[in-house]
């Protein structure tokens, strides 16, 4: 109860803290729609090419890049901005402001991951529902209650496997505090907009084994399609168990490294 | 003030000065470099495993895998990062400080320039030569074609790096000029030659591309090494590059001017 209202209190602090800046409203609007209406005239020009890729139509296709709008929306709301005060740049790693984080009386982990909360990030939820919708209608077969179930037990999956990821690559800042990790994740993660069976072999293997992006889209956008390979529900669902275990593991290891930013 | 766009030994320490504390954080801009580098990377993937053993439009995986390689390397040559090195020191008040020196504050920015793209190149060139590999490019590079592309490249730079200088030259008005960035970030992705080789893209989008000046930017060059243009093309695209950087020119020295006139240092 007590981390619920803690919570609580960011979210309304940072939600004030930006309606103080109410012009932000309209270009983060303007950014959102921009950068979704690039997307999807990416894929016309690609599938005005060709019929489909490797079992992947337009319909298809754009329900993928609707999964990964409401990911990305999910990640800025709070994942992104809370770690990336950590562990970006000027983060507090990098400055050593992550001292005074550890000295409350909160665990460490859950007040680095929930701190900040960027409410307009609300504007690509919206966006991205509203292209998961319209993907859905123009699919050639109807939706089933089963593939619903399906499709939101691997998006749990999927945002459980986001938060892994970015606390991982946040947790490995602690090692070496001059890199900015968690921007590599941001390069890998525009991967996760198109399904992996577009990228050649090698990096099919990278994305699904190495650096799992490619679980978080692609995986929902089957499932919604009907075309879930048999065992990759439970298989995503455990993946994500195990990484967000593996990268609470590697947080508190890193925590114990961690000497301040001073010499 | 005797001299101040001619101060060219003083331009040239600058320009050392720069590259040496630029090279010092190469992991951070390897780190930018990689950044940029990634919707190009998507969409190269994407379109040779379209092609598959086949052709899309005409153009093989291979003709595509070297299209991209090239399209990479001029990418990163001629991407603008005077939002950055000018727009920020209007908006933070540095600019006093560059324009106190007895040196044009362009040099500055050009110091910059040579600076970043060398670092830059440190990092491009050896992963589009894997890419290359990788992907096994197929690059079949006439004469006529590879003398057409210098001063086409050269042009695309200039006219980048102009167009940059004056969107940069807005902060002088408005702090906040990001609407217009993104907006020209989405024109240049679509129109560009990133999203696809303009001539894969659907007619009303080609016709958009070959008349603004985004194309002239990033993939005229591009398209004239892999000969994807035909000769009248190669006209008409030259003769708008030229144009399009006369325009930019003009912009640039009109906004200079009134900018100048108006600055009052914001927060110096």
């Amino acid at each position: 109860m007590y981390h619920l209202r803690l919570v609580g209190q960011f979210a309304r602090a940072s939600v004030q803290n930006e309606l103080a800046y109410r012009a932000n409203f309209w270009i983060s609007l303007l950014h959102s729609s921009l950068g979704l209406i690039t997307g999807v005239l990416g894929l016309v020009v690609v599938f005005g090419q060709v019929e489909t890729i490797r079992g992947w139509d337009l319909p298809s296709t754009l329900a993928l890049l609707g999964v990964y709008q409401i990911l990305a929306a999910l990640r800025g709301l709070f994942i992104g901005p809370s770690l990336e005060a950590l562990a970006g740049m000027d983060g507090e790693i990098w400055t050593g402001n992550f001292d005074f984080t550890l000295l409350r009386p909160v665990d460490a982990q859950f007040l680095a991951s929930v701190r900040h909360w960027r409410p307009f990030a609300l504007i690509d939820l919206v966006l991205g529902l509203g292209v998961l919708v319209a993907a859905v209608y123009q699919l050639a077969t109807a939706l089933s209650p089963l593939r619903l179930v399906a499709f939101l037990l691997t998006s749990l999956a999927a945002v459980t496997i986001l938060y892994a990821l970015q606390l991982a690559f946040s947790a490995l800042t602690l090692w070496n505090p001059g890199f900015l990790f968690t921007w590599v994740l941001d390069g890998l993660f525009n991967m996760a907009r198109y399904p992996v069976g577009l990228y050649p072999g090698w990096l099919r293997i990278v994305l699904t084994w190495l650096v799992p992006v490619g679980i978080m889209t692609t995986v929902p956008a089957q499932a919604l399609t009907g075309t879930l390979p048999p065992g990759t529900l439970a298989g995503s669902l455990g993946a994500a168990l195990v990484l967000l275990l593996a990268a609470s593991a590697l947080f508190r290891f890193g925590l114990r490294r961690y000497a301040s930013a001073s010499s | 003030m005797s001299g101040a766009s001619a101060n060219l030994r003083g331009g040239w320490a600058l320009v050392k000065a720069t590259w040496a504390s630029w090279m010092e954080h190469r992991g951070f801009f390897y780190l930018v470099a990689f950044s940029w580098m990634i919707p190009l990377l998507i969409y190269m993937f994407i379109w040779s495993t379209a092609a598959g053993e086949g052709t899309v439009g005409g153009l093989t995986r291979g003709d595509l895998a070297s299209y991209y390689v090239v399209l990479i390397l001029v990418n990163q040559l001629t991407f603008s990062t005077n939002n950055w090195t000018v727009g920020d020191a209007i908006r933070y008040g540095r600019f006093n400080f560059l324009l106190l020196r007895p040196l044009s504050p362009v040099y500055d920015a050009l110091a910059s320039e040579v600076a970043v793209k060398v670092v830059f190149m440190t990092f491009a060139l050896p992963l589009a030569a894997i890419l290359a590999l990788l992907l096994r490019a197929r690059f079949d590079l006439s004469l006529a074609n590879s003398l057409a592309f210098l001063p086409a490249l050269l042009l695309a730079w200039a006219l980048r790096w102009l167009w940059g200088y004056w969107l940069a030259l807005l902060s002088f008005w408005a702090t906040r000029a990001d609407a217009l960035l993104s907006l020209q970030e989405s024109l240049i992705f679509l129109l560009a030659g990133q999203v696809a080789p303009v001539v894969l893209l659907p007619g009303p989008m080609q016709a958009a591309a070959t008349i603004l000046p985004f194309r002239y930017m990033v993939s005229f060059p591009v398209e004239i090494l892999t000969g994807q243009l035909s000769s009248s093309d190669l006209g008409i695209g030259f003769a708008l590059q030229v144009g399009w950087l006369f325009v930019a020119l003009a912009l640039f020295v009109v906004l200079w001017r009134a900018g100048l006139r108006r600055y009052s240092a914001v927060g110096g």
